[in-house]
């Protein structure tokens, strides 16, 4: 953790904060305005929310496999070091080529240059929150590769210029007459294939197949990688990403630096709370667990696997994870992504994924982006929650994400980032609270001044920097006799008890 | 410095000041969870699970018995072909030959390294309309196969056409993922890919409205064979 200043006497925020603060401010209003994107919001996270309810209800023992997960992450981000290692030194004991990329732009150009060495001009790439976190796409273009994302929500994002707004579920802010009009504007669909939503998922299925066909490459994500064995497990519904790394004859695999678990029995655990936690189901309709490139034919005739990319590439990227593992932030890289604290989130039930801004969205995000890329831009998001718990609570591995959103407030206003008036006004507070007397007159000045202010036993206006809290609700009049004047009349007639 | 070193010179330096509650030392001990969600048999439980992810399973013991089954199978979705494991690795000898007398043709391939060959021998596979695969083991709480690769032991039979049908032998049935990389944790490592199939496969992307066969196969049958 940066260093608080030394004496924090004329508060200057960074010069960047109040454009990126406007900014944040921006996209929520925009949000809370956007009918469409509630409507979409509440059906699917109302749905979501109440899927992982009734998968844990039918789990006995979920809250112990919850412990177990929680204790495999800590241990494992505990000696993250050695797990690297084993798992590293496993990978290329089976054949596949390692990469390290210490930031997002090292990532992308060593996939760009495997790309390159491997004369791909296609490559096809399975949903992978890391490949937006180190913009893949961008790379692959300016290098003149073409890259098409498979999922199919990815793929209607990216075929829209647009950008997703929920981990797993990319287009929730989308309706179905949207993806009609996209596919019939820019993929020349006929009212037929668009006629329902069987018939656009069919329509992509056709168009994805033929990219798969040609594609060279394909990138995935990891959700999880074994360090015994040296494998990856990637989970999807859909079936493209076996395809993405069954079909193309290199398939690149990014993985985040903590995305490890010790065994194989680790990663049945975890895997056990996954899908669970993400969309209520028992398990994804497709885990692969892939463990080095195929094994192919030896040279004394014995025949080998028929099928499976020829090279298998993993590139593990840091970018500010080993950092975030060195602040008391740390717990956060106990996360597996499953997007369970997004759909619980009254917060990201009202503004969706856009408003957050970073690649990762909701509670997670809040923590994630800020912990990753430092406050200058996101000073903010530590604050765009309630502080309420349910995220905690739904948590797989029960990290503990309010405690984090305060350490990050914390760090705000050591890094003198706090808005002045808020400084301020809490020196003013804390010398008027430490007073009893300034504070008890004070109490009946306001109280005076309340009732003359007051409509119906409500304050409609309050003045100054408390503005804020009524232009959305009003302040409630305070009462006429303070708890204190009271307490001192009863006890002075001799009657201990009120 | 290469690059690795950096990086694990950054995680070392981390770690030293890193808050990681609830950590231990020690790899965590959790035996003795309960791996059984509800009651029922095995098969039982397996069959009310994939039948609910709209899956289908049906029984057949002899190989005539089997080759049954699969052609009602074909016949359904008009195939006349399949890609499929190796007879050996199925469990079924003699099984290619049958369905061969009844007009079903097994597809073969091996996909070459080189480039140019590699996509034409995709191209030629890509059309094929049904799969047909043995299972190395079986998830009784969700409904799922777990399928092993090698040779013979192709990945594309589960995942190219549109139907998948698999036979199951009922002893290598295990309660749950977590039961099973537990007892067999050496199945992880036994082929470049171990997949885990729960059903066809789905997409709920747009307005969440669930449909079949996105990108794998949209209509998945079990036959059981013992």
């Amino acid at each position: 953790m940066p260093d608080a200043p030394s004496s924090p006497r004329h508060p200057a925020p960074p010069a960047q904060a109040p454009a990126a603060a406007a900014a944040f401010y921006a996209r929520v209003d925009a949000a809370l305005a956007d009918k469409a994107l509630h409507r979409a919001l509440s059906l699917t996270t109302g749905r979501l929310a109440g899927g992982l309810t009734s998968a844990f209800a039918a789990l006995p023992d979920g809250e112990a496999l919850r412990d177990a997960a929680r204790r495999i992450r800590a241990h494992t981000i505990a000696h993250l070091d050695r797990y690297l290692v084993q798992f590293s030194e496993q990978a290329e004991r089976r054949g596949c080529q390692l990469h390290w990329a210490d930031t997002a732009a090292d990532a992308s150009r060593i996939v760009v240059e495997i790309a390159q060495a491997n004369g791909i001009s296609l490559a096809v790439k399975s949903k992978s929150m890391l490949s937006e976190e180190i913009e893949l796409n961008a790379a692959f273009e300016s290098a003149g590769i073409r890259v098409v994302e498979t999922d199919l929500g990815e793929f209607v994002v990216q075929v829209g210029g647009d950008k997703p707004s929920h981990i797993i579920m990319p287009i929730v802010h989308r309706s179905r007459e949207y993806v009609a009009a996209l596919f019939r504007d820019k993929l020349g669909a006929s009212n037929t294939d668009v006629a329902d939503v069987p018939a656009m998922t069919a329509f992509a299925r056709r168009v994805l197949r033929q990219e798969f066909v040609r594609a060279g490459m394909g990138v995935s994500g990891v959700n999880l990688a074994v360090a015994d064995t040296g494998s990856l497990c990637l989970v999807s519904n859909e079936g493209n990403g076996r395809l993405t790394t069954t079909l193309p004859r290199v398939h690149v695999a990014l993985v985040g630096l903590e995305r490890i678990v010790p065994t194989a029995a680790d990663l049945g655990v975890v895997l056990q709370l996954l899908a669970r936690s993400a969309t209520g189901q028992a398990m994804p309709v497709y885990t692969s667990i892939l463990t080095g490139p195929r094994r192919a034919r030896v040279d004394n005739g014995v025949t080998g696997e028929p099928d499976g990319p020829d090279q298998l590439h993993v590139v593990i990227v840091d970018n500010g994870r080993s950092r975030l593992l060195g602040s008391d932030l740390a717990e956060i890289l106990y996360c597996v992504r499953c997007g369970a604290c997004l759909n619980i989130c009254p917060v990201y039930r009202h503004i969706g994924g856009h408003a957050y801004g970073g690649v990762y969205p909701g509670p997670v995000g809040s923590v994630v982006t800020p912990g990753l890329m430092g406050l200058d831009q996101w000073s903010e998001l530590p604050h765009a929650s309630t502080l309420c718990g349910a995220c905690r609570d739904v948590c797989p591995v029960r990290i503990d994400l309010p405690h984090l959103l305060l350490k990050l407030r914390e760090r705000g206003v050591a890094e003198d980032r706090a808005p002045f008036w808020l400084q301020i006004g809490m020196r003013v507070f804390s010398a008027v609270a430490t007073r009893p007397r300034l504070y008890a007159w004070l109490g009946r000045v306001a109280a005076l001044l309340g009732a003359a202010a007051s409509r119906d036993g409500w304050l409609t206006r309050l003045p100054g920097p408390l503005s804020g809290w009524t232009t959305s609700r009003d302040f409630p009049v305070p009462a006429k006799r303070s708890f204190t004047d009271l307490w001192r009349e009863k006890t002075a007639k001799g009657r201990r008890t009120l | 410095m290469t690059p690795r070193e950096r990086i694990l010179a950054a995680v070392r330096d981390g770690l030293l000041r890193a808050e990681l509650p609830g950590a231990s030392d020690d790899r965590p001990a959790y035996r003795g969870l309960a791996w059984n969600p509800d009651g029922g048999s095995l098969v039982e439980r397996f069959t009310r699970a994939l039948t609910a992810l709209t899956g289908h399973v049906d029984e057949a013991v002899h190989p005539a018995a089997i080759a049954d089954a699969i052609v009602r199978i074909a016949m359904l979705y008009h195939a006349t072909s399949y890609l499929s494991w190796d007879e050996q690795e199925l469990g079924c000898l003699d099984l290619v030959g049958l369905l061969g007398s009844r007009g079903l043709r097994r597809v073969t391939y091996d996909l070459p390294a080189d480039p140019t060959t590699r996509d034409e021998a995709v191209r030629a596979l890509e059309p094929v309309p049904l799969g047909l695969t043995g299972a190395t083991a079986a998830l009784a709480d969700c409904g799922a196969l777990v399928l092993v690769s090698g040779p013979g032991r192709g990945r594309l039979a589960s995942l190219l056409p549109p139907v998948h049908v698999a036979l199951l032998n009922p002893n290598v049935l295990y309660p749950s993922l977590a039961a099973l990389l537990d007892a067999r944790p050496d199945l992880v490592d036994q082929g470049s890919s171990m997949v885990i199939v729960a059903g066809p496969s789905r997409t709920a992307d747009i307005e969440m409205t669930l449909t079949h066969g996105v990108h794998g196969p949209k209509h998945v049958h079990v036959i059981l064979t013992a």
